[in-house]
């Protein structure tokens, strides 16, 4: 039995070729989705271990509030301790960790930026051993720089060239004298700055105080040791931890972070896999059909019905297993893919190579022969149960099943799943648990319901062709038609891809208009100052823009954590009233604005609801590296997408809570006073922020298409992935087709024979795959615009109060889709249209 | 349908070859399926082609109606020297001067048997001639069947529907391979009966290909062939002259 199964592969090995494609880019992204995960998790042990070179004990402040989007949620600690710990026994050095924002200018002018990726500033140890000089010297004086390697290539300066610098807060003139190493090889991307000793205290911590300390431990005395030694020397609000602790947390924070990429590409293997199971269901029932008569002799000789079924399976096994494998080559090329679009879009730099270990190779040879198998289960099923007496017969064809139950349970599986989805996103807040369900049915039901679908949907998708071409469109859709149950599972691949796709692009095009609605409605400033992801806009910025004449105020983006007595973790922002009332339209529930200014906070609607706070409430609240402390809740004010924050509080309390290295201004919004001139005060902006390299202005209408744009991205990076299921749909065509015009050879000849030219051969295949493929695509985009409307209506509340449809899109889509069967028919037309005409007549 | 003129009674040769060969295979290996055949087909007769397994007359036929190269030799149907024609001229003159019928899988499945009657001129994109259209029709006796499809059809039937395909294009010449081979006596009676009248009433040339002595008796003449060569040949057969003349160079007796 095994001889007859590796036999039969290697008899129809083209056919098997293109099915063990589909498991190939599946198996691809799983294996892909692997090896990137492994290659994350080695850079970030180098990373950690290098930075970390020569450390033993790091000394940092306790956990006070939240972890926000720029504190570190842990108290700050004074540089005075270095003394203190440096007297402690057992410590050989103390190395307080100073570091912040630091960016130059390279040779263009603008600042040195790689993705968006931060720019780091860090300070010259000779000691140390993070960083090795390759060049020059360590900078020794204010004024001076080390640059980091790439960074120093990107910039296209050299060793002893003067620039322009933002470090800290502070622009500068600054020299370079040196180039140095990070010591793990690559920085993740960020770009590195390295100032002398004394200047890192003036610039990264100007108020005096400092996130960590790194401890040294004198020769002979252990981590654990100097921990414990040190630990009795701290104050109440600092802790020590070892380093080896320390970098675990380290680690595990920022694998978190990164963990959503790997989540992201599971879920697209899943896809892959999942459309090419069709594929896979599609090529074995085909081929189970064809060989009917052939494996009703292997029943006549003998063969029990476990031992056909056995052959049909084997044969999915050895294409599976071979498909998985190659797939894992595919998939080191997926992860490098991957590799490069973080390198280019996000910055971030992975140093490691990548690895392809055995858990990865295992478990993509699993998933990948499994599918397989799974997708060949049911027609090795029907194969089995070929009677003998088929061997003798004429007519090869297996009888197919009623499409009605199959119809019928697909519509309401359908309906049923439409209703969820209604009843999910007419609620204020979206119910996921009906929605997803509901989508899900929606899908299944669509898959299930293909078959009788496809008849009226490829009369009319075919009514143009088969009224221009005459016979040629004609034959053409009956085709298409001739077995529906085929053409559907064909179109159904195609369909789950371009569902998403749509769904996913109403999504988009709503978010985009919704966000260019809400900045025009809730902001009101004239110009928003703003750096670009990744990094911060100076606080030194605000004030001096604020004291140009013609402005009348100005709001910073700051935001930061606060931690509530019962452990809620909430974000706040800060800023003055004038500010924040003059550039945002924010509506008081009750009290008023102006108690920011007084020291209190005001709420959110919403958080004051989930808190059970009101006007007048006392709460306490560890606000960024703040102790636990109690504040009078000045107002309430109604919930906002931009202000989108839980608390507000005021600028005092901000300059207390937040050290100001750790502050992290996304952008400065900038109101026009009344009557001013708008062009002469953006000139003086521009003029203004041009020593800060990164600054940019931008006008309201400016900023809502900027702050529209990064659903751009997003959006792209989803699209490339999901072009991967079009791919695989792509091969599904041209395997069903391929497979059909064999299984029509001699109707071929028969049309030859009598007159039919190659060219309308090759125009018939070529329509029916496009009917084919323009039936899944219909199908595709009105269940992915169906679910995107309803997504929109279900999250009107959280942002996407308005609905765009990207018709251009989908119009692109359908386009691209009819084109995609015009390809996918070359490979078919071109066998069908060598076909010997004699030869095709005479084949049984 | 620029040459449908088809002049009834003998009026010289609608189709000819001279000289043909056609050999399979190289060296020693070498088949000669056709072995320097010169023939000439009479315009508004029928004709019938009868020999052993593998004397040649299907290869004959092929080449004689376009389907097959012939390895050396002269084709000229109709006028035209089909040596050299590239596969679109070869399409065309098969589409617009010759019907074929098969011995069976004549007709396109997904197509009623009306429509697969006009295909021919549905390819070509040639408007139909409605009377003529009737007139074939209605001598196949196919009216009340035009909307089926083939599976709906009885073998008979389905060749009858082949049979009005193979003349609605008013070719020059119909080549007919085995048109009876699967159906049994009183169909195959209907079949041959109709091929007859076409050619007496509508002065069709038709070329056969048979070994059912049978049929060859309702053709004009009969050429026998054997091991890719011209044998023998009767005029006004009859299924016995025919039956004895191949009794006479068959001594194995099988036909095949």
């Amino acid at each position: 039995m095994l001889r007859i199964t590796l036999k039969s592969v290697r008899g129809h090995f083209l056919r098997f070729l293109l099915t063990a494609f589909a498991v190939m880019v599946g198996t691809g992204f799983v294996a892909g989705t692997f090896v990137l995960s492994d290659s994350i998790r080695a850079t970030l042990d180098g990373l950690f271990n290098q930075a970390s070179k020569g450390v033993d004990v790091v000394v940092r402040g306790t956990e006070t509030g939240a972890a926000g989007q720029a504190s570190s949620g842990r108290a700050a600690l004074p540089l005075d301790l270095e003394k203190q710990l440096a007297a402690v026994p057992g410590v050989k050095r103390v190395v307080p960790d100073l570091q912040g924002t630091a960016l130059i200018a390279g040779k263009d002018g603008t600042a040195v930026r790689s993705g968006g990726a931060p720019g780091l500033g860090f300070y010259w140890d000779p000691q140390g051993q993070s960083f090795t000089l390759l060049d020059g010297r360590g900078p020794t004086k204010a004024g001076e720089v080390a640059v980091e390697k790439r960074t120093l290539e990107l910039s296209g300066l050299a060793v002893g060239d003067t620039t322009q610098a933002v470090i800290g807060d502070q622009r500068q003139s600054v020299t370079i004298v040196g180039e140095v190493k990070f010591g793990a090889g690559t920085t993740f991307g960020a770009t590195a700055v390295l100032v002398d000793a004394q200047s890192a205290r003036t610039l990264f911590a100007p108020d005096g105080r400092v996130g960590d300390f790194q401890l040294e431990a004198a020769d002979g005395t252990s981590e654990a040791t100097l921990r414990a030694a040190v630990a009795k020397a701290l104050p109440a609000d600092a802790e020590a931890i070892t380093v080896t602790d320390f970098n675990k947390e380290n680690q595990e924070t920022l694998g978190t972070a990164l963990g959503f990429i790997t989540t992201f590409l599971l879920v697209f293997a899943f896809i892959a896999l999942f459309v090419g199971g069709f594929i896979i269901y599609n090529t074995f029932a085909m081929i189970v059909a064809q060989r009917t008569r052939e494996l009703a002799l292997l029943r006549a000789v003998g063969a029990s019905r476990p031992q056909v079924r056995r052959v049909v399976l084997g044969e999915a096994f050895v294409v599976g297993l071979v498909g998985s494998a190659v797939g894992i080559g595919f998939g080191v090329l997926v992860a490098a893919g991957a590799k490069a679009a973080l390198r280019s879009f996000v910055g971030i730099d992975l140093s490691s190579d990548l690895p392809v270990d055995a858990l990865t190779v295992a478990v993509s040879l699993v998933i990948g022969t499994v599918v397989t198998m799974i997708g060949a289960y049911l027609p090795a099923r029907r194969a089995a149960r070929i009677a003998p007496v088929a061997a003798m017969r004429d007519d090869m064809s297996i009888p197919a099943k009623g499409l009605r139950l199959r119809g019928g349970l697909g519509l309401s599986g359908m309906a049923v799943g439409a209703g969820l989805v209604v009843a999910g996103v007419t609620r204020d807040d979206i119910a996921w648990q009906l929605v997803g369900p509901g989508a899900l049915l929606v899908k299944g039901g669509a898959i299930a319901s293909a078959p009788v679908l496809a008849r009226p949907v490829i009369r009319v998708v075919a009514a143009p062709f088969a009224a221009t071409l005459g016979v040629v469109g004609k034959l053409a859709r009956e085709n298409a038609l001739r077995v529906p149950r085929r053409t559907a599972t064909t179109a159904s691949a195609l369909m789950i891809g371009l569902a998403l796709i749509s769904a996913l692009g109403v999504v988009a095009q709503s978010t985009k208009a919704s966000v260019a609605d809400l900045v025009a409605q809730e902001i009101r400033s004239d110009f928003v100052l703003s750096a670009g992801g990744g990094v911060a806009v100076p606080t030194s910025v605000g004030p001096a823009v604020a004291a140009l004449p013609g402005v009348q105020s100005v709001a910073d983006a700051v935001g930061f954590g606060v931690r509530t007595s019962d452990g809620d973790d909430l974000g706040a922002s800060a800023g003055t009233a004038k500010g924040l009332g003059d550039n945002f339209d924010i509506t008081m529930r009750s009290g008023s604005l102006d108690a920011i200014d007084r020291g209190e906070i005001i709420v959110n609607g919403d958080t004051a609801a989930e808190q059970g706070w009101t006007t007048g409430s006392k709460v306490s609240l560890a606000v960024g590296a703040l102790a636990q402390k109690e504040y009078t809740v000045g107002g309430v004010f109604a919930p906002m997408q931009i202000l989108a924050t839980d608390i507000v509080v005021g600028e005092d309390l901000l300059e207390a809570a937040v050290p100001a290295a750790q502050r992290f201004n996304q952008g400065v919004f900038v109101k026009a006073a009344p009557g001013a001139d708008l062009t002469a005060l953006r000139a003086a902006l521009v003029g203004e922020v041009k020593e800060f390299l990164v600054v940019s202005v931008e006008d309201g209408e400016e900023f809502q298409s900027t702050a529209a744009a990064g659903v751009n991205i997003i959006l792209g990076i989803l699209y490339a992935l999901l072009l991967f299921s079009v791919v695989i749909a792509v091969l599904g065509i041209i395997n069903t087709l391929a497979l059909s015009v064999f299984e029509r050879t001699r109707e071929i000849g028969l049309l030859r024979a009598v007159g039919l030219r190659r060219r309308q051969l090759s125009g018939m295949i070529t329509i029916e795959a496009v009917t084919t493929a323009l039936f899944g695509a219909l199908l595709g985009t009105a269940l992915g615009v169906g679910l995107g409307v309803a997504l929109q209506r279900g999250l009107r509340n959280q942002g996407l109060e308005l609905l765009a449809i990207p018709w251009s899109t989908i119009l692109v889509v359908l386009a691209a889709s009819a084109f995609v069967g015009v390809l996918a028919a070359v490979l078919p037309t071109v066998r069908a249209v060598r076909l010997d005409i004699l030869k095709a007549i005479a084949t049984e | 349908m620029t040459d449908g003129h088809v002049t009834a009674g003998p009026a010289g040769a609608v189709a000819q070859a001279v000289d043909l060969t056609k050999v399979y295979g190289s060296g020693e290996a070498a088949v000669h399926a056709l072995d320097g055949v010169s023939v000439e087909f009479e315009r508004g007769r029928m004709t019938a082609i009868m020999g052993p397994s593998g004397s040649g007359k299907s290869t004959l036929m092929h080449c004689m109606a376009a389907l097959d190269t012939p390895t050396s030799g002269t084709v000229v149907i109709d006028g035209v020297t089909v040596n050299g024609l590239k596969d679109k001229a070869l399409t065309t003159l098969r589409r617009d001067r010759l019907g074929f019928v098969f011995q069976s899988f004549n007709l396109v499945p997904t197509l009623t048997a009306r429509e697969n009657i006009t295909l021919p001129l549905d390819i070509a994109g040639t408007k139909l001639d409605q009377a003529w259209f009737d007139t074939i029709i209605d001598t196949v006796n196919l009216r009340d069947r035009l909307t089926h499809r083939p599976n709906q059809l009885s073998g008979g039937q389905q060749q009858r529907v082949a049979c009005a395909r193979a003349l609605v294009s008013r070719p020059a010449i119909v080549f007919a391979d085995e048109p009876t081979g699967n159906l049994d006596s009183r169909s195959s009676a209907e079949i041959l009966g109709f091929l007859r009248r076409s050619v007496d009433e509508f002065g069709q040339s038709i070329v056969m290909v048979t070994h059912d002595p049978v049929s060859a008796a309702y053709a004009d003449r009969v050429l026998f062939l054997s091991d890719g060569r011209i044998v023998d040949e009767i005029t006004a057969p009859t299924a016995d002259s025919v039956l004895a003349r191949m009794r006479g160079f068959e001594p194995a007796g099988r036909q095949g």
